[in-house]
């Protein structure tokens, strides 16, 4: 009963001008939106692959000078491009995608592509999610409008009621045809995807992902089948077709445009974050005068003084055995550490609680849940953002206990100036980065994932039940 | 076959049906004529189970339509004044599903004959329904009553604006479900045709059934009259 709804629906659909200019079109904008992503990608993970293989010769080949002048010259960490960015870019245009790792700072990242882009592009820019987070649920929204009030209105209702015709029945086999047509313009798409995948110079990437493909392909399906039951329930309540074109796109714009923005004004305003320049100027503060602002670095000086004096049993700093530069530069960067960790924390806590925002919201507009999944498994959000940040700030550290110690080890044996080479310089591991796996992506968006599976579940059973009890005239 | 007893219903107080009794066995064809708004299509939603008696019952073949709303529709086949079609489709595919629906599996040849026994024009049944005129989207709703094999039918006006010879065609169609133990409750302005297909008529006014006749004992001039003077007040 449902498949032969299902399959006269599809049918239907198919014959449709409307349906077929509008399936050429929003499969021609996935596709260029796919390709352009995947192309962009290539380019930046060759960039990436270059530069990265550039900064680690740079590092080696940086010839004789002191540790601390090559903590000083330092590297680049570039964050390596996850197989599936190229469906959701997230918030990487915004963060940037490198840093630079050395002495004294925690820099910011560096080359954010939205600072070179004009305030047009921001809008403007087609990628695979603004496809699948905007468009197809427009074209859900138009191919159900009419499900059900134009069956109404043109009198197809009755005759199918009167046939004896069980109406959640009806609901289920529309939802089904619909799928079936949008699956026309989804399923080669994905396939293409990740058949591009599985084509490109990661090997063993589409084995590695799929969790993560997994993961992404059901927080889109369940998105579209929440699309799918609000158009299905509206059409059914609406008093006319009109009225239930008018609903749904009222929604749909309330959802696609207006949430997003009003979910991250709201959150800057319930856990505003410092500006740039306040979040420099504290930390300098702290940097000098501590976290509680009551020290110098003059006392902090003299204390670390006292201590090696005592620990090396010694009256006088020449009589040291070890290079007190050197000590002082890894206390100074110890002491960094903790000022950076303690601000960084912070930063990210409010960051946090400014996604937790987004999510909390997701219960009024779909789109939050699903963005924040797709970016999620697509490796592009903030969560992962801060997970190679963290990564990359720990290589910092290493290569400045690495300089450091060598420094304070050996800095005394030479008379003049210390100079060191590649010897010192190789010692240094490579960097290297594991991306989280899908599970841990999981664990961090679980909250997304339930919200998303309540809209599409609750969408549903709005549908079953305004099938049921709708107007018959 | 259809049968309704003390049968009311009122929207907000108003009374559109008051205490409808009627009885149509098989083989009968029962005319309701009356004026717009005298409770004809009312008591059609009842059978159908569109709306809810507010007193009375409604039966089938014996079962409560209220009851049993899906069962008590396998009986059933309805023709609206328009049988409306989906538009995209041709006529044999808007027959397929609404006999699948129905619950029938038919092959094409089969389907195709249903609709050459309604009278569709050879090679109609190809094109899509968009281009059909009236008469013939008429007769796929017949067909569709065929192919149901349905022993009781409602039709409400499925004859008004349909060309004589149309409507005189429809009617033989009427006469031969009739003769194959089909229950007809049909309403209907045209006096001359509820005379010509009917084998009782009703007479209705505001919700109630004022008289019934048997069309075999009166003439074309009786019904009018009779008809008339029950209109005025």
């Amino acid at each position: 009963m449902i498949s032969i709804i299902a399959r006269k629906e599809f049918l239907e659909m198919t014959r449709d001008g409307r349906f077929r200019w509008a399936s050429v079109i929003v499969s021609v904008l996935l596709l260029a939106a796919l390709l352009l992503g995947w192309q962009h990608q290539n380019d930046v993970r060759r960039q990436h692959e270059q530069a990265r293989r550039h900064t680690r010769q740079d590092w080696l080949t940086q010839g004789r000078k002191n540790p601390h002048s090559a903590a000083h010259y330092g590297v680049y960490a570039f964050k390596p491009t996850m197989p599936l960015s190229w469906v959701d870019r997230g918030v990487d245009p915004w963060v940037g995608v490198a840093s630079w790792l050395e002495a004294h700072h925690q820099n910011d990242f560096q080359y954010r592509q939205a600072q070179d882009s004009t305030a047009v592009q921001r809008f403007g820019e087609l990628t695979g999610a603004t496809v699948l987070q905007l468009l197809l649920p427009l074209v859900i929204v138009l191919l159900t409008f009419g499900a059900f009030s134009d069956e109404r209105e043109r009198g197809t209702l009755r005759q199918l009621l009167s046939l004896g015709l069980r109406r959640p029945d009806l609901a289920l086999g529309k939802a089904l045809g619909v799928a079936g047509a949008l699956g026309f313009l989804i399923v080669p798409a994905t396939l293409a995807g990740v058949l591009a995948l599985a084509l490109s110079e990661q090997n063993g990437a589409l084995l590695a992902d799929g969790g993560r493909i997994l993961g992404m392909t059901s927080s889109y399906l369940l998105y579209f089948v929440a699309f799918l039951g609000v158009s299905l329930a509206v059409s059914a309540k609406a008093p006319s077709s009109r009225a239930a074109l008018l609903t749904l796109l009222a929604f749909w714009i309330v959802n696609g445009l207006v949430a997003p923005r009003a979910a991250a004004d709201l959150a800057r305003l319930v856990y505003p974050a410092p500006s740039a320049f306040e979040f420099a100027n504290k930390m300098d503060a702290a940097m000098k005068h501590g976290i509680h602002g009551d020290e110098t670095p003059e006392q902090r000086a003299a204390a670390l003084r006292e201590e090696v004096l005592r620990r090396y049993n010694v009256s006088r700093l020449e009589d040291l055995p070890v290079d007190f530069g050197g000590i002082r530069l890894q206390a100074g960067e110890e002491h960094a550490n903790t000022i950076f960790d303690h601000f960084y924390s912070d930063l990210w806590t409010t960051f946090r609680r400014q996604e937790t925002v987004h999510r909390t919201l997701a219960a009024f507009a779909p789109v939050l849940a699903v963005r924040s999944l797709s970016m999620g498994f697509a490796g592009t959000d903030f969560t992962q953002h801060t997970h190679f940040a963290k990564a990359a700030e720990e290589y910092r550290r290493e290569i400045q206990r690495l300089m450091n110690g060598d420094l304070a080890e050996h800095g005394k044996t030479v008379q003049g100036p210390y100079l060191q080479d590649e010897a010192l310089w190789s010692k240094v591991p490579e960097f290297t980065y594991e991306a989280p796996d899908a599970g841990w992506v999981l664990s961090h968006q679980a909250s997304s994932l339930v919200l998303l599976a309540a809209w599409a579940a609750a969408a549903a059973a709005a549908a079953w039940r305004a099938a049921a009890t709708q107007r018959v005239d | 076959m259809l049968e309704a007893i003390d049968l009311s219903k009122s929207y907000n107080g108003s009374t559109a049906l008051d205490s409808l009794n009627l009885k149509i066995e098989p083989g009968e064809i029962f005319c309701l004529l009356g004026a717009n708004g005298a409770g004809k299509t009312t008591t059609i939603n009842l059978f159908l189970n569109f709306i809810e008696p507010s007193s009375g019952t409604v039966r089938i073949n014996g079962l409560d339509v209220t009851r049993e709303p899906l069962a008590t529709k396998k009986f059933l086949a309805y023709i609206p004044e328009q049988v409306n079609l989906y538009r995209n489709l041709t006529g044999v595919e808007n027959l397929e599903y609404f006999t699948a629906l129905a619950g029938g599996k038919y092959s094409r040849t089969e389907l195709m004959g249903f609709l050459g026994e309604a009278g569709l024009p050879e090679g109609a049944a190809e094109r899509r329904v968009g281009e059909y005129s009236k008469g013939m989207r008429q007769k796929v709703g017949i067909a569709i009553a065929i192919a149901k094999r349905a022993q009781a039918l409602l039709l409400d006006e499925p004859t008004s604006g349909l060309d004589p010879k149309a409507a005189n065609e429809f009617s033989e169609l009427l006469l031969k479900m009739r003769d194959g133990g089909g229950a007809i409750l049909m309403a209907t302005h045209d006096l001359f045709r509820a005379k010509e297909t009917g084998t009782r008529v009703g007479i209705m006014k505001r919700g109630c059934l004022m008289a019934v006749l048997n069309t075999d004992e009166i003439g074309h001039a009786d019904l009018e009259r009779i008809y008339l003077d029950h209109m005025h007040d």
